[in-house]
């Protein structure tokens, strides 16, 4: 579904991307494991458009999305949810949600997948009107990704869902994940440590420097603990 | 007394205009954080327009009225995709707009001189004629215009909070990134906003015109007090600018009643360097104050 | 985080090799360029004094000497440090202000009072620029409006020791030279003392363009995080450049009140504001000969072309919109290019 080839991106002079290659296949769950700095934020505005590729293709169920803008790569279904607290703050519940649906196919549908999402997210149906700035971490977190899920996405990419959350709040995020898995959604999630991605993940790439270095089923990563200390410290 | 009345309603009338002014001045902020020093002059395309279009072509008031906000916010959309859209993105993107924009005013004030001449104009009035109640002399055109801004700005206020290209505008000042990813094109949303804004400035010109005067440079003022208003109301607060809007135009009223004309500018611009100074975010006012 | 930092310092490396090269060939052929420069700067008044003509051109010098100094130091905080001020003119109205009214009023000679100015300046500079050089963008740029618009406001409308109901200060103690020597020579010595203030100015802020603090800033302009990072206070740098700026601006001020005998409230209207923002942008903001060039360009063309005032607005403000849009370097390093070139093909030729 998601073919990434020979990536290179990077910001003003300098390259943060090489030549990196990746696949996440239909209905798919893919993670990406690296340290900060090494380019996970990168790897995602790369493919989703929020920066150009300086050279490498992305193909997206079959069409060639490298050199599109965001909203374009937003039409073709790929949606990015990216790291931080990005829910408009000024807005309720209810209207940041609206927002995700605002292209003309989702906004249509958009009281059916409102009732997906707060099936999904009960946190959030209790609390439409509330404005975003005032919900807590962990449910800003959550309105974040049932934004991203308004669309009519057919893979959702992830930047790092735990960060800045408190302990307790973070495996809460994990599970939703999960059970967006569970609808058949493909999804490639970035994330810096292996901590809580059981069951979560059919493939792992680990990231360093800029490319990726290593591949693999969950288990046989997981496994590998003396691998994964190295690189995760 | 009748002073009190007369500054209430002064106060009310000033605060319609600036509420129109100020309204677009910080939706532009909010959404491309910048300042537009060309809204003075679109305040006057506006009133050009519609005064050429009474006169000339001798249309009846509503069609002149509108023709002159249409007028307004075309130019509005011109300067916004021919030097606006193309400053997008570059470090030094603010300073550039500035300078861009009050190039543009001066070339539109100065063909306005061109075409018009320097000799100031004054509207017919929509409804002509006053009456007096409380001791106070009230124009019917200063009812149209309280009338016609509050209708303007609640209209306003409901495309901004119910509408899906509404929300989307709010979306791209608050969250610039995120919408993007929703596929919110923000291009076309920082069009739309100063075509919008510039509409805006356009129709308080209109409405002006016949209780003021029309030449070249007469939207300076409005401008720099609708400045005024949304540093108080803080920039790109929609809510705050329609507070501030009131606030200021009530304290102009009641400087210029109390103690004179000569003293209502000055007066004003001293409340604002000292809002500046102790609490710059104003009312309502949405971040970006770092302080170094 | 890692990344952030190896970004912004190779953007650095290549906009500071790019600087490097702008003060590369000037600082090389400078001197002698500029030795000319100096002695014909010297010698011309002597040959222009004699005719009308000359006289006159002798007045639109002492101009550009005037509005140069404002400009180059309105290009320091705008260009060098990213401060969109509208107090320029305001400052140098207090200067003039300070420095006319002391000697009018308190029949203190001009030669002293002129030093009134700068520091005038400079004072109110401080008060405007404590509060508002912390905060960003549009808040300086409202902050310094309002404070020209009450200036104006003051001076139309004020006392009148400086209103002098609403003509402004008139009958101020002038330097004297051409009640000395007589109009020509008189004049010739006004010139002389605008050509020293000038070139005063001028090596101050040449010095601040090209010293390692200036040079930084102006590459970061528009990136305070990273001059945070790197050390750099830029709050109290701001300050400095503000009240350098002022204390020229003023400087100048006070040259032109002893001048003109007079300060009208007139200069506190936003064309001349306007004028000066062209002159900066034309020649390019953020260089160091721009301004320069620019108030070169916009005192001489204005008096060719003075039958067509209107046309001439238009054409500033064209000016103004085009070049911040497609040429914000302005004028200055499109020129030097070609000069460059042309020298380049000279060169070339005679090796061939």
């Amino acid at each position: 579904m998601l073919k990434v080839t020979d990536l290179q991106a990077g910001y003003g002079g300098s390259v943060v991307l090489h030549s990196l290659s990746l696949q996440v296949g239909e209905g798919e769950s893919v993670v990406v494991l690296g340290p900060n700095g090494h380019g996970k934020t990168t790897l995602l505005r790369a493919i989703s458009g929020l920066i150009r590729p300086t050279s490498g293709v992305v193909e997206f169920d079959g069409q060639v999305i490298s050199n599109q803008r965001a909203s374009d790569v937003v039409a073709a279904g790929l949606i990015h949810i990216p790291q931080g607290d990005l829910p408009f703050p000024e807005l309720t519940v209810m209207e940041n949600l609206l927002m995700g649906a605002y292209r003309p196919e989702a906004w249509r549908e958009r009281k059916r997948k409102l009732e997906q999402v707060f099936e999904l997210f009960p946190v959030l149906a209790e609390r439409p009107n509330q404005l975003a700035r005032s919900l807590s971490g962990g449910e800003r977190r959550m309105l974040a990704l049932g934004r991203g899920l308004m669309s009519k996405a057919k893979l959702l990419m992830i930047d790092e869902p735990s960060l800045g959350l408190a302990p307790f709040l973070i495996e809460d995020v994990y599970q939703t994940i999960r059970n967006i898995r569970k609808t058949g959604l493909s999804i490639l999630l970035v994330d810096e440590n292996a901590d809580h991605i059981e069951g979560l993940a059919d493939r792992v790439y680990l990231l360093e420097s800029g490319t990726l270095v290593k591949e693999g089923s969950v288990e046989v990563m997981l496994q590998d603990e003396a691998l994964l200390a190295a690189y995760l410290g | 007394m009748e002073k009190l009345f007369q500054a209430i309603y002064g106060g009310i009338l000033y605060g319609s205009i600036y509420g129109l002014m100020a309204i677009g001045l910080t939706l532009v902020w909010g959404a491309l954080r910048m300042l537009n020093l060309a809204h003075g002059s679109l305040y006057v395309v506006g009133g050009y327009v519609a005064w050429t279009a009474l006169n000339e072509w001798a249309l009846p008031a509503l069609p002149s009225f509108a023709l002159g906000v249409i007028a307004a916010a075309l130019v509005g959309l011109l300067i916004q995709v021919l030097l606006i859209n193309r400053l997008l993105g570059r470090p030094s993107f603010f300073n550039a707009a500035m300078i861009a924009t009050v190039g543009a005013a001066i070339v539109i004030e100065s063909a306005m001189l061109l075409i018009y001449g320097p000799r100031v104009k004054q509207m017919a009035p929509v409804i002509p004629g006053h009456f007096k109640t409380l001791g106070v002399v009230i124009q019917y055109q200063g009812l149209v215009i309280i009338v016609a801004a509050a209708i303007s700005l609640v209209l306003l206020s409901l495309f901004l909070r119910k509408s899906r290209y509404g929300l989307a505008i709010q979306a791209v000042s608050q969250q610039m990134d995120a919408a993007r990813l929703m596929g919110i094109p923000t291009v076309l949303t920082f069009t739309i906003v100063m075509a919008i804004s510039a509409g805006l400035a356009g129709l308080a010109g209109v409405l002006l015109s016949s209780v003021f005067y029309l030449a070249p440079t007469a939207g300076f003022n409005p401008m720099v007090k609708a400045l005024v208003v949304t540093i108080f109301g803080g920039l790109g607060s929609v809510k705050g600018t329609i507070w501030a809007a009131y606030v200021i135009g009530l304290l102009e009223a009641f400087l210029q009643v109390y103690f004179g004309a000569g003293w209502a500018l000055p007066g004003l611009f001293l409340f604002m360097m000292i809002m500046l100074i102790i609490r710059p975010t104003g009312l309502f006012g949405m971040g970006e104050v770092q302080r170094l | 985080m890692i990344q952030d930092t190896t970004v912004t310092e190779s953007r650095f490396n290549s906009i500071s090799k790019r600087l490097d090269w702008a003060a590369g060939p000037w600082a090389r052929t400078n001197w002698v360029a500029l030795g000319i420069a100096i002695v014909v700067a010297l010698a011309l008044p002597l040959v222009l004094a004699g005719f009308a003509t000359g006289r006159f051109i002798l007045h639109l010098m002492i101009l550009f000497f005037t509005w140069g100094i404002v400009t180059q130091s309105w290009n320091l905080i705008l260009g060098v440090g990213g401060i969109f001020s509208f107090a320029q003119v305001a400052l140098f109205a207090i200067g003039g202000l300070a420095s006319g009214v002391v000697s009018q009023q308190l029949g203190v000679s001009p030669f002293l009072s002129i030093w009134l100015a700068p520091i005038a300046a400079t004072i109110a500079a401080l008060v405007i620029g404590l509060p508002s050089l912390r905060l960003r963008g549009p808040y300086v740029v409202l902050l310094t409006l309002a404070f020209a618009e009450l200036l104006r406001n003051f001076a139309t409308q004020g006392p009148a020791w400086i209103a002098g109901g609403g003509y402004g200060l008139r009958y101020v103690p002038k330097l004297g030279f051409e009640e000395m020597w007589g109009t020509g020579m008189g004049r010739v010595a006004y010139y002389y003392v605008g050509l020293l203030l000038f070139m005063i100015a001028t090596y101050v802020i040449w010095r601040i363009f090209h010293s390692p603090v200036g040079m930084s800033f102006r590459a970061l302009r528009d990136s305070e995080t990273y001059a945070i990072s790197r050390g750099v206070d830029p709050f109290r740098f701001k300050l400095l450049l503000f009240a350098l700026s002022a204390f020229f601006t003023g400087l100048a001020g006070g040259y032109l009140v002893h001048y003109n005998g007079a300060q009208s409230p007139a200069i506190l209207n936003f064309p001349l504001t306007i004028n000066l923002l062209a002159m900066v942008v034309l020649g390019g903001w953020g260089t160091f000969w721009g301004p320069i060039l620019g108030t070169a360009l916009l005192t001489v063309l204005p008096e060719v072309f003075r039958a067509v005032d209107v046309y001439r607005n238009l054409a500033m403000g064209l000016t103004l919109a085009l070049i911040a849009v497609f040429a914000p370097q302005g004028l200055f390093p499109l020129i030097a290019d070609g000069v460059r070139k042309l020298l380049q093909l000279f060169r070339k030729q005679q090796e061939e």
